[in-house]
């Protein structure tokens, strides 16, 4: 199958890697510098209507720009293989592009693939999910290979959402290292987090059974100190400030979160911490404070 | 595209429909078929049981029988009877349309039906100049669709709150020079003998909810494809009952809407050029015939046990006509606005029919369902898809193309300010108040009109809805009450001094077509 790929860096690398492993031809549509050991092109527009399948790897603020290049329509099958909600927004990066083109054969990737062990060839999983059974089939057949075991859902708001939840909550893990909390923090901050990411889901419909899956559980236990958001959180933690792209996008999930009524305390506080509204310890020592509540009635 | 008045006899199109089952059935092992059949038998025999004899024809009961005996036997007897059931069922469906009556019909209606409107008299049915167009306000891309429909078939879908709907879309499309359509209508509407007439030559076709059997329910479908295939302007609810609480409809039916891309595919596989687009339709009535049943309804799914269904006032043809004089003597009583075009994916499409992107520029839709070599690649499940995104379409065309009217605005007012005064309270609960206990104050309702008037205009400046309600909250108030006035069994809303006495379930009835469009927060 043509697979085209349009981003840059470690992540695009690492899914044409992928891509190429399961026995494809990977071509990546580049913004800025081509990709070094891959075929490429800046004519986004010409790789998108060449390829079998798409993957979109651009960073989320980036998603609608890329779109409207790439002149995406009526035949592209397209997998987004970015995390989040638009920042500017707060919409889904799927409903973007429905929002700029005809284009509707759409999926998500998600789950624990990191770039440098891809590289190293270590074994891993990812999960496609998509509406569409013909997305889901392509997704299978560009990555699926010995090194990479790629899993398909049918629930893509489930698995747009665990992604969205676990960039949030693996700040959550660097900080709380960074503040030298322990171990069996770790374990608070992925079974409460899921479980705030369990009640948003079950407003947006999606099924919970994503969240204990690979883009949710599956993550979390994965994240490693390369991870991009375990080291905002760490950052955080020693004072400093995290990008405008985290900021926004956890804003956007409280903005969700308040609209279909449901409390996230844990993705509040660290939103707060990010905001510089709260400090770190003030923010753990109030959440510790909470009413008592049960875990399961 | 082809005249309604082409429409083919029976024995066509029931040869066709004999065609499409039997290519389907080569598809399905000896199992499969003897599966299909026991779920025809089994489910029918079942509704006989429960609800007699009486509406079941013998040929009918004999097909049956023929059915029974074959589902022992091998393949080839179980396929024969299916065809034969096929052939019934044609029968039934296809039965009341007379391609002849209706070409009479058609230069009679219009005064017939103006008299019904007007005077209700059946003697008096001939033979008069009132014309009842003008009191159905039309609204929309009517131009645009009438060029479409000289060369794409339309395929409208409206909202649906009254059995009355059919007929005066029915109306309302001749009123405008469109082409006449065939629709669907329950058996139940046939009951009315007055209405009868007018629906079966309006090209009404049968469709009887009561069978729910797989075979019958693929009948209907491959009807619904052939007359697309055919070129015949077709009408359906996708709702596919009328909204029992009033509510715009959030959940369509995907059965018979997605017969509209089969239709298409199959035309390109043909090599055909005919290409089917589908117009949403939002209708909206100051009053409506059957709100009191449907409210009731409504209620008792929610309260159960509390509330008994009553008759229909639909199948009272004194109280239809009587509503029917009233409703249409009152200027600006009917509303039908026709939503932009949709090709059968969910896309808009231009005064050519062609379809566009969300920015207006031109796409192949072909591309949708075809390879890369141009060959159609048929895959249900992507157009299972496909069809709920133009599901999703065809909502958000009901909601932005809906228009608020007065009689909904004020209803919607009093009913949320109970809901604000019994916070505690279901609606059942709030529905069986003392009357006391549902009066509030005018000066209060027309402050809490007015906000809301004022959010509609906003909304309408976003196209997320229409209006055509009457200056300030005084008149919107004025011309509700005026319009609530006599009909109903119970008044909606009426004056108490100075206070406004509020009919709770006919106001939860007339508010709910207002709720989603975030009103409810003004009401505070």
């Amino acid at each position: 199958m043509n697979i085209g790929i349009i981003g840059s860096g470690k992540w695009t690398k690492a899914l044409a890697t992928l891509v190429a492993e399961a026995g494809n031809h990977p071509r990546i549509g580049y913004l800025e510098k081509p990709l070094p050991g891959f075929p490429g092109s800046p004519n986004l527009a010409s790789v998108a209507k060449e390829s079998d399948l798409l993957f979109l790897a651009v960073p989320p603020k980036n998603m609608r720009q890329t779109i409207l290049q790439a002149k995406l329509g009526p035949a592209n099958h397209i997998l987004i293989a970015a995390r989040g909600l638009e920042p500017q927004t707060g919409n889904w990066l799927s409903d973007v592009i429905t929002q700029e083109s005809a284009a509707c054969r759409i999926g998500v990737l998600g789950g624990p693939v990191l770039p440098d062990e891809v590289f190293h060839r270590r074994p891993t999983a990812i999960v496609a999910a998509s509406h569409y059974a013909e997305v889901r089939k392509r997704a299978q057949r560009a990555i699926h290979s010995a090194i990479c075991r790629l899993y398909t859902s049918s629930d893509l708001r489930g698995v747009e959402l665990a992604s969205s939840m676990v960039e949030a909550l693996t700040i959550a893990l660097g900080l709380a290292d960074s503040l030298e909390q322990g171990i069996g923090v770790r374990g608070v901050i992925v079974t409460r987090g899921i479980a705030e990411v369990t009640r948003l889901g079950d407003k947006l419909g999606a099924n919970a059974h994503s969240f204990a899956g690979l883009a949710g559980i599956g993550e979390l236990v994965s994240c490693a100190p390369k991870h991009p958001g375990y080291i905002a959180g760490r950052n955080l933690g020693m004072g400093k400030t995290i990008s405008q792209d985290r900021q926004n996008n956890l804003k956007a999930m409280l903005a969700l979160a308040s609209q279909h009524q449901v409390e996230l305390p844990l993705i509040e506080a660290v939103t707060a911490i990010a905001l510089g509204k709260l400090r770190p310890r003030l923010a753990i020592d109030s959440l510790m404070r909470r009413e008592a509540t049960a875990e399961l009635i | 595209m082809s005249n309604i008045e082409q429409f083919p006899p029976t024995a066509h199109i029931s040869l066709a429909l004999q065609r499409r089952s039997n290519k389907r059935l080569q598809q399905y092992s000896d199992d499969e078929i003897f599966a299909y059949l026991a779920d025809t038998i089994y489910k029918e025999r079942r509704r006989i049981e429960e609800q007699g004899q009486r509406d079941a024809p013998p040929v009918y009961l004999k097909a049956l029988q023929t059915a029974s005996r074959a589902i022992k036997r091998d393949r080839n007897a179980m396929t024969t009877s299916l065809m034969k059931l096929v052939d019934v069922y044609t029968q039934e469906i296809h039965n009341h349309f007379s391609p002849s009556t209706y070409k009479i019909a058609s230069k009679v209606l219009p005064g017939a039906l103006a008299r019904l409107l007007t005077s209700a008299q059946p003697s008096q049915l001939l033979g008069v100049d009132f014309d009842p167009g003008s009191r159905i306000v039309m609204q929309g891309p009517v131009d645009k669709l009438r060029k479409l429909a000289k060369n794409h078939t339309l395929l409208y879908t409206p909202t649906h709150l009254s059995n009355l709907d059919s007929p005066l879309i029915g109306y309302a499309l001749m009123a405008a020079k469109l082409p006449p359509v065939i629709y669907g209508a329950g058996l139940n509407l046939f009951s009315n003998p007055l209405m009868s007439f007018f629906m079966s030559r309006l090209g009404a076709y049968t469709v009887d909810r009561r069978k729910k059997n797989l075979l019958y329910k693929d009948v209907l479908k491959d009807y619904s494809i052939e007359s697309f295939q055919r070129g015949f302007h077709t009408l359906f609810f996708p709702g596919g009952t009328r909204a029992r609480s009033g509510k715009i409809e959030s959940k369509l039916k995907k059965g018979l809407l997605g017969t509209a891309i089969t239709a298409w595919q199959e035309s390109l596989q043909a090599g055909q050029n005919k290409e089917l687009l589908v117009v949403p339709c939002s209708l909206s009535f100051s009053l409506t015939l059957e709100a009191e049943t449907l409210i009731n309804d409504a209620l008792s799914e929610e309260g159960k046990s509390r509330f008994i269904i009553s008759d229909d006032e639909f199948s009272e043809a004194r109280t239809v006509a009587s509503f029917t004089r009233k409703t249409l003597n009152l200027d600006a009583s009917v509303f039908l606005r026709f939503g932009e075009p949709l090709d059968v994916v969910g896309n808009q499409v231009d005064a050519q029919g062609s379809s566009v992107d969300p920015h207006g520029a031109p796409i192949n839709r072909r591309d949708y369902v075809c390879n890369r070599y141009g060959q159609v690649a048929l895959d249900p499940q992507r157009d299972q898809m496909y069809t709920h995104r133009l599901a999703e379409r065809i909502i958000t065309s009901f909601r932005a193309n809906h228009i608020a009217l007065s009689t909904q605005v004020a209803a919607f007012a009093a009913w949320q300010m109970l809901c604000r005064r019994h916070p505690l309270l279901d609606d059942v609960q709030r529905s069986a108040l003392r009357p006391d206990e549902r009066r509030l104050p005018r000066i209060e309702l027309l402050q809490t009109i007015e906000r809301i008037a004022k959010q509609i205009k906003k909304l309408q400046k976003n196209n997320q809805i229409c209006s055509a309600l009457p200056g300030n909250a005084a008149n919107i108030l004025q011309d509700a009450l005026q319009r609530f006035a006599g009909f109903h069994r119970s008044r909606c809303l009426a004056v108490r001094g100075d206070q406004i006495e509020v009919g709770s379930k006919l106001a939860l009835y007339y508010g709910n077509r207002l709720t989603g469009y975030g009103l409810e927060e003004l009401t505070r």
